[in-house]
């Protein structure tokens, strides 16, 4: 077996035309082409006087920008192709399955699903990277009271796109990478069921952020993250590029969705049953059930923004019978079940790293999904809990209640599953132990502040407040970032055949950890004070905890440089882990590392589950 | 995790890229039925979304606007299209006070028509289908494809006259006349253009399945991709027809 990364050197591949010259830049050139191309049309033959016309010409840039970013990475080539009568030779599917192309594969529409996995790591860093940036200059002009090194309606930009990336980044922070990379070896699959619906799940992801990111370029947002209507009907031309954003993302997540499940139900290998499938399985497949459910209602309401915009229509207008209540309801539809569809790759993530760190059997492993199933059953009922204080049907506010209160059964479940497995268990005390102990005390805090907001009394208290802020970066930060690098340092080295440095990462742990202390409890203080949420300037009350989450935000960046120079420093000079490093015994350690193309030489059949600790691989 | 790897020499054949990993079409054909049926649960979930939009702005009339709005008709005064918008551009001093302008539903009739043709159209696709696999007449698949995508091309004609048909308000805001949509017309607005962007896709659908069989890439033996099509395209005529059913029963506020 290989133990040590490699790459297959590139060698030139003949043939094929245009279509295997595409790659990232031509995607660029594509995108960029096609979206002047789209505003100097829209420009000359639009209505100048038109009230709608530069939301109308930015719709068109937008539109014009995916067009060509899918023509120029090559993501129409199948589709035109199929029309045509002319499909995919073998050498074809294995040009795109990046056979002897080297790094180079990691440029181009590549359906490797390890690729993919890989090109998913890059993008998430990026996402974080970006998010973080504005999150830094947040809790800078937070600091001390008053306006200082921007304004307040940059400020608000800030706050909105730094929302929107960090979502999408934590969408697809354990569900792009690990569902992708190890899920279909798990379940003993050469690859995903639809290998070049998985490379356009990922490049439209990259033509999504690439059109978010644009918002800060273009005259910014200025109603936070939920752009709430109908400010965002009156919102300037950075709405027109969030809405497309969002509309192509959800392009992105359904395909993913559709790709992830038909690859555990229909690619499993012989005795892989359902029961038998590894739990991080379980977690991707329920939270891509879940996200063909929210996604939809999320790209409806971004398209009758775009067309409130664009054409005048009334969806959120009162003079035309609109209302904003159906912006909100459209959007908290999907607004809470997209909580969990992030949550529950990463919960799966640490069960499997806490059995096999334990060396112990998933912890009632039926219960587990009962837990993850019951969370995403009740998650979709849930919604109005974020409309409580807006008067919008408050006779529900009691059924509401209730209903989320409830979802505190099933979170349960996993500090159950979770401690369960590590009872008692021989626990190998490496990185991605330190993160997943990280996560069990962050998400009881998490959880336990959300119990509070569920409540509508306190919630009339606390909404609006930096205490609900600090909630949900309890959630978010404190237990979904802490899930994704956990898995980050489980299946490094099953990337790339080496350790992530553990003196690093341990630094790295402890700044971020304490950090997420520092910054969030400190915000919890601001939110019992009444701190507005979203305000670019407060008053000197709030002066000394703004100061101590300012300083914890600046330890997380610390602490997140340090994991980020951990993950480079470690790829070609870390320590060499073997196929196997934690002696576990799902699929996707007993392939060699880094995996070849198709993971298996001869498909396995399968005896047992995948946590049954023989005495002989017991760490000794 | 007990595995043997040596037992089975790979007796499904399963595999992805290489060449010595080929799969059984029924294998691929189950795989890819699920994701179409995947896809349709998602189709319908919008489908649920764009009837719950519908539904609620009437529900909740807002200012009572569901079907009316302040400012003045599309047929101005000079009885053409942007009379008043045009009247508008040459100054508002000579403008009457704008009125409630009360709006009446779309022709349900053209909306019916819609939904069956798109009907018709899947119909056509399934018969076409059943007969390749009775006959393995791929010839008469292909023609059948061919009318299903003209069919289709007819609806998305009267699906722009729909669109087309949706009145619009000049009102005024901010000291200048624009054109405006009531909630009505905003809701049946994205819902018939949903419908055209479906129809755009069956088009494409049809299309290649025409081409595709008088290449031989669809025979008799070959079907399975037939049937994939075909239940999409059930399916977006059915959802036309339940789109049809609550916009033409559920529209006045009484």
């Amino acid at each position: 077996m290989t133990t040590t990364l490699e790459h297959t050197a590139a060698v030139a591949t003949e043939g094929g035309g245009l279509a295997r010259k595409q790659n990232f830049l031509t995607a660029l050139v594509g995108g960029v082409v096609f979206a002047w191309l789209a505003w100097y049309l829209a420009h000359h033959f639009l209505d100048a006087s038109s009230r709608n016309y530069s939301d109308l010409v930015t719709t068109a840039l937008t539109f014009g920008w995916i067009f060509g970013f899918w023509l120029g990475i090559g993501a129409l080539n199948g589709p035109g192709r199929w029309l045509i009568g002319a499909d995919h030779t073998r050498a074809d599917d294995l040009y795109y399955a990046g056979e002897n192309q080297g790094r180079k594969r990691y440029w181009k529409y590549c359906t490797d699903h390890k690729v993919v996995g890989v090109q998913y790591i890059v993008m998430t860093a990026v996402l974080l990277g970006a998010g973080g940036i504005l999150a830094m200059a947040i809790r800078t002009e937070l600091i001390v009271p008053g306006n200082h090194f921007v304004n307040q309606q940059v400020y608000n930009g800030f706050v909105a796109v730094h929302g929107m990336l960090m979502i999408l980044a934590l969408i697809v922070a354990v569900a792009g990478p690990w569902a992708n990379f190890v899920v279909p070896i798990m379940c003993g699959a050469r690859d995903m069921a639809f290998p070049r619906l998985n490379a356009l799940s990922l490049w439209t992801l990259v033509g999504a952020a690439a059109l978010l990111l644009s918002v800060l370029a273009v005259g910014s947002l200025t109603m936070g993250w939920v752009v709430l209507a109908p400010i965002a009907d009156q919102a300037g031309v950075g709405m027109d590029f969030f809405a497309m954003a969002i509309i192509v993302f959800t392009v992105s997540t359904t395909v993913a969705g559709i790709n992830t499940i038909c690859t555990v139900m229909t690619m499993r290998t012989k005795g892989m049953s359902l029961a038998r499938l590894p739990i991080f399985v379980w977690a991707s497949m329920i939270a891509a059930a879940l996200g063909l459910y929210a996604f939809p209602y999320f790209s409806l309401v971004e398209a009758q923004t775009l067309m409130d915009r664009t054409v005048s229509t009334s969806f959120f207008v009162a003079n035309g019978g609109g209302t904003g209540w159906l912006q909100a309801n459209l959007f908290w539809l999907m607004g809470h079940p997209e909580v969990y569809v992030i949550l529950l790759p990463a919960v799966g993530a640490l069960f499997e790293i806490a059995s096999v760190m334990a060396r112990k059997p998933v912890f009632s492993y039926r219960t587990a999904i009962a837990g993850m199933t019951g969370l995403a059953g009740l998650s979709i009922l849930v919604w109005a809990h974020h409309m409580f204080t807006t008067g919008w049907a408050p006779t529900l506010g009691g059924p509401f209640m209730l209903t989320t209160e409830l979802i505190s059964i099933p979170t349960g479940l996993f500090f159950l599953v979770i401690i369960g497995t590590i009872w008692r268990g021989n626990i190998w005390m490496k990185l991605p132990t330190v993160w997943l102990f990280g996560f069990i005390f962050n998400f009881i805090i998490a959880g336990i502040t959300g119990i509070y907001l569920s409540d509508i009394p306190i919630d009339n208290q606390f909404h609006g407040t930096v205490f609900v802020t600090a909630h949900f970066h309890y959630v978010f930060v404190g237990s979904v970032l802490f899930g994704a690098i956990a898995a980050l340092a489980f299946w490094y080295p099953k990337v790339t055949g080496r350790f992530l440095d553990e003196t690093m990462g341990r630094i790295s742990f402890w700044l971020v950890f304490l950090g997420v202390q520092v910054t969030f409890l400190a915000m919890f203080v601001s939110g019992f004070k009444g701190m507005p949420r979203r305000y670019s300037s407060y008053s000197m009350i709030f002066e000394h905890a703004n100061f101590v989450t300012t300083i914890g935000a600046y330890m997380i960046m610390s602490g997140m440089l340090v994991l980020l120079g951990a993950v480079v420093r470690s790829w070609n000079h870390g320590e060499p882990s073997g196929p196997n490093p934690w002696h576990a015994n799902s699929l996707e350690w007993m392939v060699p590392t880094p995996p070849p193309l198709e993971n298996f030489d001869v498909l396995p059949v399968i005896t047992e589950d995948p946590y049954n600790y023989r005495e002989e691989l017991v760490r000794s | 995790m007990s595995i043997d790897t040596h037992v089975e020499h790979d007796a499904n054949g399963h595999g992805g890229h290489d060449g010595g990993h080929h799969e059984p079409p029924e294998v691929v054909d189950g795989r890819q039925r699920m994701a179409i049926w995947l896809f349709i649960s998602g189709d319908a979930i919008t489908l649920s979304a764009l009837l719950f939009t519908y539904l609620y702005l009437r529900g909740v009339n807002t200012g009572g606007h569901w079907m009316s709005m302040v400012g003045y008709p599309t047929v101005g005064p000079n009885g053409h299209s942007y009379a008043w918008y045009e009247a508008a551009l040459n100054g508002s001093a000579g403008l009457p006070n704008p009125q409630v302008v009360m709006q009446a539903p779309l022709s349900a009739g053209l909306n019916w028509l819609v939904s069956i043709l798109t009907l018709v159209s899947g119909l056509v696709v399934w018969a076409a289908e059943k007969g390749l696999r009775a006959t393995k007449n791929a010839k008469t698949f292909s023609s059948l494809a061919w009318v299903a995508t003209a069919l289709v091309v007819v609806t998305m004609f009267f699906t722009l006259k729909q669109l087309h048909s949706i009145p619009a308000i000049f009102v005024a805001i901010n000291d200048s006349q624009t054109m405006s949509y009531t909630a009505y017309a905003s809701t049946m607005m994205v819902i018939i253009g949903s419908g055209l962007v479906h129809l755009a896709i069956l088009a494409f659908l049809g299309v290649g399945l025409a081409i595709r069989s008088a290449r031989g890439a669809i025979t008799g033996d070959k079907w399975f991709q037939a049937r994939l099509v075909r239940l999409f395209w059930v399916w977006v005529g059915i959802s036309g027809i339940i789109a049809s059913a609550v916009t033409t029963t559920i529209n006045t506020i009484h």
